[in-house]
């Protein structure tokens, strides 16, 4: 009797809702060509705060993504995880018709940093300015950010196993690799990710007490990590989902199998102990490799966390090659995120669609706005970098003191 | 305002309160079915008795947000509006 393969888990669909792009496709586009799109906040009530420059999604219209109940009864943020869903199960094609006799076959995980801040701070007004009989009984679900999971698994039948990380910015990465290890556990699908919606007045105030966030007035120079002009991050809005499947079953069904989720590891060193996250950062590396079973050497880009801090730049800088040997010196970096914005969970996220992308077009986007570094890294600055590429490291940190590593191959790479 | 709540009043709530969007004379039609068919949740039925008892000032019953059906609901709550009047 033959051993039986061990399940593996593969991304089969990419759903992108960004400040650079509505759809995945706009979104590559722009990431590839190093557009940025940082600028003025533009979000009602939020003009007047010292939060300056921010990541919005300007062509996004709610209403013709998402049915008119889903309007009322969540927030802004579940709005776009929803269409992210959509857009990744489509570009899965995985409809209905697949899924829809087999629902305990599909499950979703999300993460999601601060959830349902506009809708909240709508119903809290009602509550302070008319009274309690005036909240809303949907602000029970709606500002939680366990919400888009559940709306995503309710609104598309899903009854598998579904999930909500808390694990702070990391945890974007986390739900990839907790959607990884259903899959290896014997579920067939999982829609997993993140998305954000942190640009309303409430949720802004919040961030202004976050030493690390950038309030820089020039969109240009309000977030350079990895430079002499790092000043702290830009927050950003905005997310995406993909979907993660076992990779025999998605090959037999004819599935494109775009990337393998080949490891993942995450550690934890303590809230904004940026100079301590180089260890925990290494440390998540060398686990996500190990589990993967890849070599220092077979690393082909790096997507950095950049959060734009000095320390914690440098502190990356330094992971980087503790973990990666000289080979972290040689390997490129990039850091698109400084085209967008950070959006909490959601930028590993999308990070992970970048690199996805990356593999699959052999070429390195770029990292707008930084282009004088100071630390011994090769980042990709001012444009993309045609490159062979196999496997691709993404990193990710919290300002609460995750850190996270998740390998990914390239989806032909292993067709065998 | 009449003193009755109508079929129409209940739509246009269904609508504010919960998304809902359905037209009187279906909604008519559906007298008898289950609020869970017209995609009303327990959550939605709370909300569109809250924006009642906001309207007419007054209470509802509290099997009001557990009824089943628009007719088991419009009977509730207008017999309700009558006694408090």
């Amino acid at each position: 009797m033959s051993e039986p393969h061990p399940r593996r888990a593969a991304i089969t669909g990419i759903g992108v809702v960004a400040p650079n792009g509505a759809t995945t496709e706009n979104f590559w586009k722009s990431t590839k060509e190093g557009i940025s799109v940082l600028a003025p906040v533009t979000r009602e009530g939020c003009e007047h705060l010292p939060l300056r420059v921010a990541g919005e999604v300007r062509d996004f219209e709610a209403s013709s993504a998402v049915e008119e109940r889903y309007l009322v009864q969540t927030d802004r943020f579940t709005h776009f995880a929803m269409a992210a869903a959509d857009l990744a199960l489509d570009d899965a094609r995985l409809g209905q018709a697949d899924t829809g006799d087999s629902p305990f076959s599909v499950g979703v995980v999300t993460a999601a940093g601060s959830g349902g801040g506009e809708f909240g701070q709508r119903e809290l007004q009602r509550l302070w300015g008319k009274g309690s009989r005036f909240v809303g009984p949907y602000q029970s679900i709606a500002w939680f950010y366990a919400a888009s999971t559940g709306q995503i698994s309710i609104r598309r039948g899903f009854k598998g196993p579904c999930s909500v990380v808390a694990a702070d910015e990391a945890g974007g990465l986390d739900a990839i690799a907790h959607a990884a290890r259903a899959v290896r556990r014997g579920t067939d699908v999982i829609v997993a990710g993140a998305t954000e919606a942190p640009l309303a007045p409430y949720s802004v105030v919040c961030q202004l007490g976050y030493e690390e966030l950038s309030t820089v007035e020039d969109p240009e120079r309000a977030y350079r990590p990895f430079t002499e002009g790092a000043c702290g991050f830009v927050p950003a809005e905005g997310g995406a989902m993909l979907v993660v499947e076992e990779e025999a079953s998605a090959r037999e069904r004819g599935a494109r199998v775009r990337a393998t989720l080949a490891g993942h590891a995450a550690t934890f060193t303590g809230a904004s102990r940026w100079e301590q996250s180089r260890e925990g950062l290494a440390e998540a590396i060398r686990a996500a490799l190990d589990e993967a079973g890849c070599a220092p050497e077979e690393i082909d880009v790096v997507f950095a966390d950049a959060l734009g801090v000095p320390e914690a730049d440098r502190a990356e800088a330094l992971a980087i090659v503790d973990a990666l040997g000289s080979h972290g010196r040689r390997v490129p970096v990039t850091a698109p995120k400084t085209g967008i914005g950070r959006g909490y969970c959601a930028a590993p996220v999308l990070d992970t669609a970048a690199a996805v992308l990356a593999l699959e077009n052999h070429l390195i986007p770029p990292t707008p706005n930084v282009f004088d570094i100071c630390h011994d890294l090769d980042l990709v600055s001012a444009r993309a970098r045609a490159a062979e590429l196999r496997t691709a490291l993404v990193l990710s940190r919290g300002l609460m003191g995750s850190n996270s590593a998740l390998v990914l191959r390239h989806g032909a790479a292993d067709a065998s | 305002m009449s003193d009755r709540i109508t079929v129409e009043e209940l739509a246009e709530l269904m609508k504010k309160a919960a998304g809902i969007t359905v037209v009187p004379e279906d909604l008519q039609q559906q007298y008898n079915s289950g609020f869970d068919a017209l995609g009303i949740d327990s959550l939605g039925l709370l909300g569109i008795v809250g924006e009642l008892e906001n309207r007419y000032g007054t209470p509802m019953p509290p099997d009001a947000e557990r009824s089943k059906t628009p007719r088991q609901f419009l009977d509730l709550v207008n017999s309700a509006l009558m006694t408090g009047a």
